[in-house]
């Protein structure tokens, strides 16, 4: 019988190391331990025998018995993990709710980041004006088109008698003087804002936002503007994309510029997309002398460059978005918010 | 200013080898914008922006001499020939004609009367070079008109000779109210000061610069046409015709200051067109009336100033040779450079930074650097508020807040009292600049009405308060709005903002129908957010228990939060369930210095309830 006892621990060790599944480890427990288990008989019959004997084998059953069941536990966990219903990669996760930042914030926080390390200050003007500061000081004629009442939005206010009537800033240059006013050269200075122009269709909305950069110092060149027009474009667009260059004409710079920027979808080769492979950014130019003047600068001293651009145009040719109609940006439609 | 001219017209006065497409891109690096090549049978047609300030290039010659200039730099050959002009006609024999200027009103008037006028049909060729540009072909003596304004960039008129009454022509401006009937039949009521062509009777029979008018333009009973050019103030040239809203191709170039040296071109230009396609003779001098011919101009600056703005230095030679091919005269003595300016550019040529402009585009900006600025940055600005900003977007999004940007101008019903109007509004929905948030927002949640889950909106904007006598106060103003949200969530969210950012701030939210709305200056909440605190990590674990208090109802919860948390060694209290009136609070006991037995959080514990219960008739549950 001690040799049995022995036979059946020893069994029972080897076999429960290839138990792999917690049906498996059951079925080993009832084959030992179970009303008709290997050491349950044995321990049946130890009621046929003597004193002694029981003695005996009493405390060798009892050990067997201890280390069957304490292997068991141990073998549970490991089986348990062995045998964890195994996950289904296809099941779709539970998603913790988080909003959505505007598309336009999101511009506007890119393109303050990319000025802003070139040394560029982000700056806050009026977005209601008086005429001076994007007219009169920026060297507009008073029967500018600009300045009549079909393209800028006039507020319905007295006067002033230094600066003209009031109005919604057409855009951002306004700032220009604005930062001439506030501080000496040198400037290096982005203003990203709202503007308002009195046009409404699918690629216009009355409000908009541009953003506006100027750098005055001694001796700002025209090989200063377009390196940092280049810097821009590659930091905003891509490090594959080229700016050019053409001549233009706007009142408050001199020499002006048109900005093209090579189109990234035939690599710059021509596709129906863009002109000739360039995609067309916006105006920029050395500032004029006059207004340095205006803004109480010596012309002859200091120069500058300015450029003006639009942050809708900005994010829509580099996110590829065609959104069929610009007004859908400033409308509440979450299904158009929660997109972005 | 958008033309459209053929390729092939070009070609007659332009000799190169640029191919039309080679063409266009050339030109736009350094002139002119040609923004579409369209091929048209064998020619091809261009269509060109030409920016206000270059009238002298809205033309087929003015395209030319720019491609003169530019070609050669980009490795392409250029010559230009000259137009083909008729001989002056002689003064013996001449028809009569009278010209009452005022040269304040007009700079030049000319003019050539032509009898016999054979052929009324235009040739082809003419024809199709006409509609290429957008024009129709009406008869062979407007065709010529038209074709000269084009080709020369000077518009033009056919008079018939015989309707202009004494054959006098009366420069003068026109009364309030007076009436004009157009070529085209329509009739216009003038707004007055508008320059007209009268007879000495003072009957109107021109609206010179503009349009012709009925009474005195050429027809098909016409026997001898006055043809004719005159240099109209160009400012009251735009001034009539926007006012009338005629915008003629004429007015549209004369508005821009047409130069009057231009005019001899064009009669003798239109003259030799008259004689080859009309078979037409002339019969009469040249008259012309021209008080202040062009007298020259010239600019001086400095060699160191271009080379300054262009940021690279250029040759002496090279600035001499660009300037000349555009027809400037350029002069230098030592580094200084005196420029001569051509009439045709006397408009927009006016100060040194003209003359570095016309230097470094036909140089090319492409052969230009790009460089970085070097020297000092800018004295940093602190106080921007753009960091803030940023922040509590990114709060906001995280907290699951969707950010909208609404319009600043809105309907006066959702302005909010005493805001500022347009004078100019494009509508009524947008006539006022608000001095509020909420009726845009809670507009926003309606407009989403039908959005199936709960959703928070919010927005960071101006609203513009007026002032008197001033620029109204742009204030820069959080607000937000939470549908569908349950009052604790929506106040959570704001709750987890305000403490995320570290303001010091009481959060409040107003119910407006199913929604609930919230709004901060956000320079309040600045001014309010505290520097982050540094609080040493707890050596001893709090004793943490929860405690269920039945409420009568009437006790507000924050009381009892405020008193829960009054002993000192309470370190936090909780909300953590409500059932029916009964609140489950979570309290931390902690000590700073050791860990508090169980006696003691008891002795804590009892004082506390004896004070809830004798203050807010609570019960222990």
């Amino acid at each position: 019988m001690k040799d049995e006892i022995v036979n059946i621990r020893n069994e029972f060790i080897a076999q429960i190391v290839d138990v792999k599944t917690s049906a498996e480890l059951e079925e080993l427990r009832v084959a030992y331990l179970g009303r008709n288990g290997k050491l349950t008989n044995i321990i049946k019959q130890v009621k046929t025998l003597s004193d002694d004997e029981k003695k005996e084998f009493g405390r060798l059953i009892n050990e067997a018995k201890t280390t069957l069941v304490s292997r068991i536990e141990e073998e549970t966990q490991r089986v348990k993990q062995n045998t964890q219903e195994k996950v289904d990669p296809t099941i779709p996760g539970k998603r913790p709710l988080i909003g959505h930042t505007h598309l336009v914030s999101q511009a506007i926080a890119d393109i303050t980041e990319i000025f802003s390390k070139i040394g560029f200050i982000r700056m806050r003007y009026p977005e209601v004006e008086w005429d001076w500061f994007p007219f009169e000081a920026l060297n507009f004629a008073k029967d500018h088109p600009a300045r009549d009442e079909w393209e800028t939005f006039w507020v319905d206010t007295p006067v002033d008698k230094k600066y003209g009537p009031m109005l919604l800033t057409p855009h951002t240059s306004s700032g220009q003087i604005r930062e001439m006013q506030r501080t000496k050269p040198p400037i290096r200075m982005i203003n990203i804002a709202k503007c308002y122009r009195r046009q409404s269709d699918v690629s216009h909305t009355p409000m908009f936002h541009q953003f506006e950069g100027l750098v005055i110092d001694r001796g700002i060149s025209i090989a200063h503007l377009k390196g940092t027009l280049d810097y821009f474009a590659k930091s905003y667009f891509g490090p594959t994309r080229k700016t050019r260059l053409r001549p233009y004409n706007f009142v408050f710079t001199e020499p002006s510029f048109e900005v093209d920027i090579s189109c990234d979808i035939c690599d710059g080769k021509g596709c129906k997309l863009c002109k000739e492979g360039w995609l067309e950014i916006g105006g920029s130019g050395m500032v004029h002398p006059n207004v340095l003047k205006n803004g109480g600068l010596d012309s002859k001293v200091y120069s500058g460059f300015a450029f003006g651009w639009g942050v809708e145009r900005a994010l829509m040719m580099r996110s590829g978005l065609k959104i069929d109609d610009l007004r859908t940006l400033y409308s509440a439609d979450l299904r158009f918010l929660t997109q972005f | 200013m958008n033309i459209q001219i053929l390729d092939s017209w070009l070609r007659t006065y332009l000799e190169t080898n640029a191919t039309p497409r080679e063409l266009a891109n050339t030109m736009s690096l350094s002139g002119p914008s040609f923004e579409r090549v369209d091929k048209m049978g064998n020619d091809s047609v261009y269509d060109i922006e030409v920016t206000t300030n270059r009238v002298d290039s809205m033309s087929v010659y003015g395209i030319a001499r720019e491609a003169l200039a530019i070609l050669p730099q980009y490795g392409f050959k250029a010559a230009i020939s000259p137009l083909k002009l008729a001989v002056e006609p002689s003064s013996k024999k001449s028809l009569p004609l009278t010209l009452k200027n005022d040269p304040k009103l007009c700079a030049r008037l000319m003019g050539v009367v032509v009898e016999n006028i054979k052929n009324w049909e235009s040739p082809s060729w003419l024809k199709k070079r006409l509609e290429a540009s957008g024009m129709r072909s009406l008869n062979s003596v407007v065709d010529i008109t038209n074709y000269v304004m084009l080709e020369v960039g000077h518009p033009s008129h056919a008079f018939d000779y015989d309707l202009i009454k004494d054959h006098t022509i009366q420069v003068r401006e026109s009364k309030k109210g007076e009436r004009i009937v157009s070529l085209e039949d329509i009739q216009y009521v003038l707004p007055g000061g508008d320059v007209v062509f009268s007879t000495a009777e003072g009957e109107i029979f021109d609206l010179p610069g503009i349009i012709g008018t009925k009474n005195s333009v050429v027809n098909k009973n016409t026997k001898r046409v006055l043809f004719f050019l005159d240099s109209v103030d160009p400012k009251k040239i735009r001034r009539s015709s926007m006012a009338l809203g005629i915008r003629t191709i004429a007015a549209t170039l004369n508005e821009k200051g047409v130069d009057p040296e231009l005019a001899k071109t064009a009669l003798l230009r239109g003259l030799y067109l008259f004689e080859e396609i009309c078979g037409a003779t002339p019969m009469s001098k040249i008259y012309d009336e021209y008080s202040d011919p062009y007298r020259g101009k010239s600019i001086s600056l400095e060699k160191e100033f271009v080379d300054k703005r262009l940021g690279i230095s250029i040759k002496k030679e090279t600035i001499t040779r660009l300037l000349s091919a555009l027809e400037f005269s350029p002069q230098w003595k030592g580094d200084s450079l005196s420029v001569g300016i051509p009439s045709f550019r006397s408009h927009d040529i006016d100060i040194p930074e003209d003359i570095v402009e016309e230097v470094a585009r036909i140089y090319g900006y492409q052969n230009l650097p790009n460089v970085l600025m070097e020297g000092a940055l800018p004295v940093p600005v602190f106080d921007t508020r753009f960091r803030f900003e940023s922040n509590l977007r990114s709060t906001l999004r995280a907290l699951g807040g969707t950010e909208i940007l609404t319009s600043s101008l809105v309907s006066k019903n959702m302005a909010g009292k005493g805001a500022l109007n347009l004078k100019n509004p494009l509508g009524a929905d947008t006539e006022y600049l608000r001095v509020e948030m909420e009726p845009s927002l809670v507009s926003a949640a309606t407009q989403n009405a039908s959005w199936d889950t709960p959703f928070h909106l919010f927005e960071i904007a101006n609203v513009y308060l007026p002032r008197k006598n001033a620029l109204p106060e742009e204030v820069l103003t959080l607000a937000g709005i939470f549908s569908g949200y349950e009052y604790r969530d929506a106040k959570g969210v704001l709750e987890e903002l305000i403490v995320n950012q570290r303001i010091n701030h009481p959060v409040k939210l107003t119910q407006v129908g199913e929604c609930f709305y919230y709004e901060y200056k956000i320079s309040t909440l600045e001014e309010n957010q505290k520097p982050p605190t540094y609080v040493p990590i707890p050596k001893y674990p709090p004793q943490v228990e929860d405690i269920t208090l039945i409420l009568n109802g009437k006790t507000a919860i924050g009381e009892i939060l405020t008193a829960l948390s009054t002993p000192k060694l309470v370190t936090m209290v909780s909300l953590l369930d409500i059932y029916e009136n009964a609140y489950t609070f979570r309290i931390h006991y902690q000590h700073p210095e050791k860990t508090l037995s169980d006696s003691e959080v008891k002795e804590i514990r009892e004082k506390l309830l004896a004070s809830l219960i004798k203050d807010f008739k609570i019960k222990v549950k």
